[in-house]
């Protein structure tokens, strides 16, 4: 046995050395330790006293004097304390959950125009508007509505495909879209295709040869091309099937606005009819309940001031 | 030289320098996924590089590659010390380190190429499972006869803590890998469980992981470098004795704290949240018995570099294992749950803790291996300050990146909506991210700095014994 001073107190060791040199002190457990490690212990049974913990059989002790009451077709129910009954209670009684079901009652209840007379329902609507927009919809429109030309539709200008309007844009965001026009690169020969690119650029005006222009509109408004159909005589588009209108100076497929060479917005919009177009906008109706789609197209609609 | 060593030492040195290679190689991985999370571009549209491959490339080089390899050479070393024993079967033990070596290697190239469990820290495919078994039986077969055949009647404290690693990761690692491959030739399996009982066994898996291998076998690393550093006896052995059982019996319940507010049963959540509670003193029994063998020679902070790592990595112990618990409160991981904070918890243990206290046994170890002095003491110091600075960083960062995402995801507004988008947190991280990087960059480089420093000391300890052979030569000649 050796004997080791230790702050005053002599403390043995256990009388064992190891690899020369190492030894053990007998020192006792620190009190403060032991006690701390007794407290932990206490807290654990306490905890398993009040919640679910011990499984016995196919049961388990469900904890007592802790209980959850929350209400399943309109009867109040009492279970023991467990995490589904906390979010059911939560959603029901939460106090945010109970604040935010006020505003949306208001909401659900007014018309389009009463929502957008109301100051604080504006307010409402663009501060949960905003966040479902970011969370839904921002991944192909931008976060903040900007879109990608060629791809997904700029929300924050005043032109709008499938309509502008409050009860427009709530029916395009309930049962999505799908906005298609056919390729035309078999129907037109090259000639055919220069002519009418250059009337759709005419539209705008911003084409350069007259000769092309006029043999283009035989196309565009005839029965060679078909384009007004969808596109109409005037080239201003038909907002019940999506067309665009092709005689403002948005452009949302081919990106024309950005060329400043007329030989490169020929080549953009030359590119669109060739290949066609065919994108979708889903549906969410059912998978955003139907306030927050009202509160979303406020939110839209607001975005670009609305048409 | 031909003298022929009491102990087995080469497999120490082997495994030694593999540690520090793996080591760099896996923190150089986990900074550039970190740089990844503030820059998403550097990935370059190239798959092999994506965060979803990368990531299982850092952890199993840090934990399978830097940690193992480091606890291989330590336990080697260790065992064959206090227990006066050379190691058993040299042939046995260089399968483990080819077998380990390959296992890391092709680990790392499996996750590269796309191939995953998709069980964290169990990524490997089932050949690799398999080889992994081997390896690790192999490993259990030479310690337990090493011990059996040691020449001290009793068993030092830090070998019960490298058994209790080695039984435990070997029941771990076999039940939560229990799998049917597609078929013979596929790398593909499908888990023997399924829905929330796979999710519990792999959790069960994870933490214990962390318990056993990052936690239970370093501490036998701190039991016998700590002492042996500070030339002073460990504190208490009835301490280490009642922390080693606490320890090893209340680890295995608390994994299901990584389950809470999911479909995990309420029982199973209460359970795992109060094991871990109770975990929090047997933890820091490991830290007070390695902290107070300091106690009255404290002035060696002053003048050993390595006395320095060894207490900051207790302090770093005890820290994350006070945080631990707190997050395993229901209460608490709902805050903290899905958020960086627990990327922030688990590398204040494993730089603070397992980096820090292997980089301390390791400049205690390697010049001992090569009978020799560490080439420059004042690079040690460097190597601790430049590691210290970036463990600081990187917890500080993903503190507030953990907790501000965390109050960001459950903020309401005055009309009771949820007030944040979630792109709005994700914007919200990409600063804290940034500094997390940088203290990744510190942290790699004081790892560079100690390759330097042992492969400097290395050389010349090579050159001094090929002097001094040529000079016996020399005298043998001339005899």
């Amino acid at each position: 046995m050796s004997e080791t001073k230790k702050t005053g107190q002599t403390v043995q060791t256990t009388g064992h050395a190891w690899d020369g040199d190492i030894q053990e002190y007998n020192n006792p457990i620190p009190r403060w330790w032991l006690w701390s490690f007794y407290a932990t212990v206490i807290f654990a049974i306490v905890y398993w006293i009040f919640y679910p913990a011990w499984p016995i059989g196919h049961s388990y002790t469900p904890g007592v004097m802790n209980t959850i009451t929350y209400t399943v077709n309109g009867e109040e129910k009492t279970t023991h304390w467990n995490t589904r009954a906390l979010l059911v209670r939560d959603m029901q009684t939460g106090e945010a959950a109970v604040k935010q079901r006020k505003h949306m009652q208001e909401v659900a209840n007014a018309s389009f125009s009463a929502i957008l007379s109301d100051p604080k329902m504006i307010d409402f609507s663009s501060k949960i508007g905003k966040v479902l927009f970011e969370d839904n919809c921002a991944a192909c429109h931008g976060m903040g509505g900007q879109g990608v030309v060629g791809l997904f539709p700029n929300l924050v200008d005043d032109d709008w495909l499938w309509g502008g309007r409050t009860e427009d844009i709530q029916n395009t965001i309930s049962a999505g879209h799908i906005g298609f026009m056919p390729a035309f690169d078999k129907t037109f020969s090259e000639q055919q295709m220069d002519d009418v690119t250059e009337f759709v650029l005419s539209l705008s005006g911003q084409a350069k040869d007259k000769e092309r222009v006029a043999r283009g509109k035989v196309l565009f408004t005839g029965e060679g091309g078909g384009c007004y159909y969808c596109h109409n005589q005037q080239g201003t588009g038909i907002k019940s099937v999506g067309s665009a209108n092709l005689t403002d100076h948005i452009w949302t497929i081919a990106d024309v606005a950005s060329q400043k060479d007329i030989m490169a917005k020929r080549t953009r919009v030359r590119e669109v009819i060739s290949h066609g177009v065919n994108r979708t906008m889903p549906t969410w109706k059912g998978r955003l309940s139907d306030e927050e789609i009202k509160l979303l197209t406020v939110y839209v609609y607001n975005l670009s001031g609305g048409k | 030289m031909a003298a022929i060593e009491q102990y087995n030492y080469d497999i120490v040195r082997k495994f030694s320098i593999m540690a520090l290679i793996w080591g760099a190689l896996g923190m150089s991985a986990g900074l550039y996924i970190a740089l990844e999370l503030a820059f998403p571009l550097m990935n370059f549209d190239i798959p092999e590089l994506t965060f979803g491959r990368l990531r299982p490339v850092h952890t199993t080089l840090v934990i399978f590659g830097f940690g193992g390899s480091a606890l291989f050479a330590t336990s080697y070393y260790i065992v064959q010390r206090t227990c006066q024993a050379r190691l058993f079967s040299k042939s046995l033990a260089n399968f483990t380190f080819w077998g380990w070596q390959s296992i890391v290697v092709l680990g790392a190239i499996s996750y590269v190429l796309g191939y995953s469990q998709g069980r964290e820290y169990a990524e490997f495919a089932w050949p690799l499972d398999l080889l992994i078994t081997v390896v690790w039986i192999a490993y259990l077969v030479i310690y337990v006869q090493t011990v059996r055949h040691r020449s001290q009647p009793h068993i030092y404290v830090a070998n019960w803590f490298f058994l209790a690693f080695i039984l435990a990761t070997a029941l771990l690692h076999v039940f939560n890998n229990l799998a049917v491959p597609v078929s013979m030739f596929s790398m593909t399996s499908y888990s023997a469980f399924s829905g929330v009982q796979d999710a519990m066994t792999q959790w069960w898996y994870g933490h214990n992981a962390v318990g056993f291998f990052l936690t239970a076998a370093f501490l036998g690393m701190m039991y016998y470098f700590v002492p042996k550093q500070a030339g002073r006896p460990v504190y208490s052995y009835r301490l280490s004795i009642i922390h080693f059982w606490a320890l090893v019996f209340l680890y295995m319940w608390a994994g299901a704290h990584h389950l809470h507010w999911t479909a995990l049963p309420d029982w199973t959540s209460t359970l795992a949240a109060t094991f871990s509670i109770m975990l929090l003193l047997p933890s820091w029994g490991g830290m007070i018995n390695g902290i107070m063998t300091l106690s009255g020679a404290w002035d060696k902070l002053r003048s050993d570099p390595i006395m320095l790592f060894l207490i900051t990595a207790l302090s770093f112990y005890g820290m994350s294992t006070f945080e631990g618990p707190l997050m395993a409160l229901k209460s608490v991981n709902a805050l903290s749950h899905y958020t960086d904070w627990t990327i922030g918890h688990v590398h204040s243990g494993a730089l603070g803790w397992v980096a820090m206290v292997t980089f301390g046994s390791m400049y205690h170890l390697i010049p001992r291996l090569y009978d020799t002095d560490m080439y420059s003491k004042k690079l040690m110091y460097v190597h601790f300050f430049l590691a210290s600075i970036g463990i600081v960083l990187y917890i500080t960062a993903l503190w507030v990146a953990g907790i501000g995402q965390g109050l960001m995801l459950r903020g309401f507004d005055e009309y009771g909506n949820l007030a944040y988008s979630f792109i709005e947190t994700v914007i919200f991280l990409k600063q804290p991210y940034i500094w997390r990087a940088i203290g990744g960059a510190f942290f790699l480089a004081g790892m560079l700095v100690m390759i330097y420093n042992v492969f400097v000391t290395i050389g010349r300890a090579k050159k001094e014994v090929e002097i001094l052979e040529a000079k016996i030569a020399a005298k043998l000649a001339s005899a």
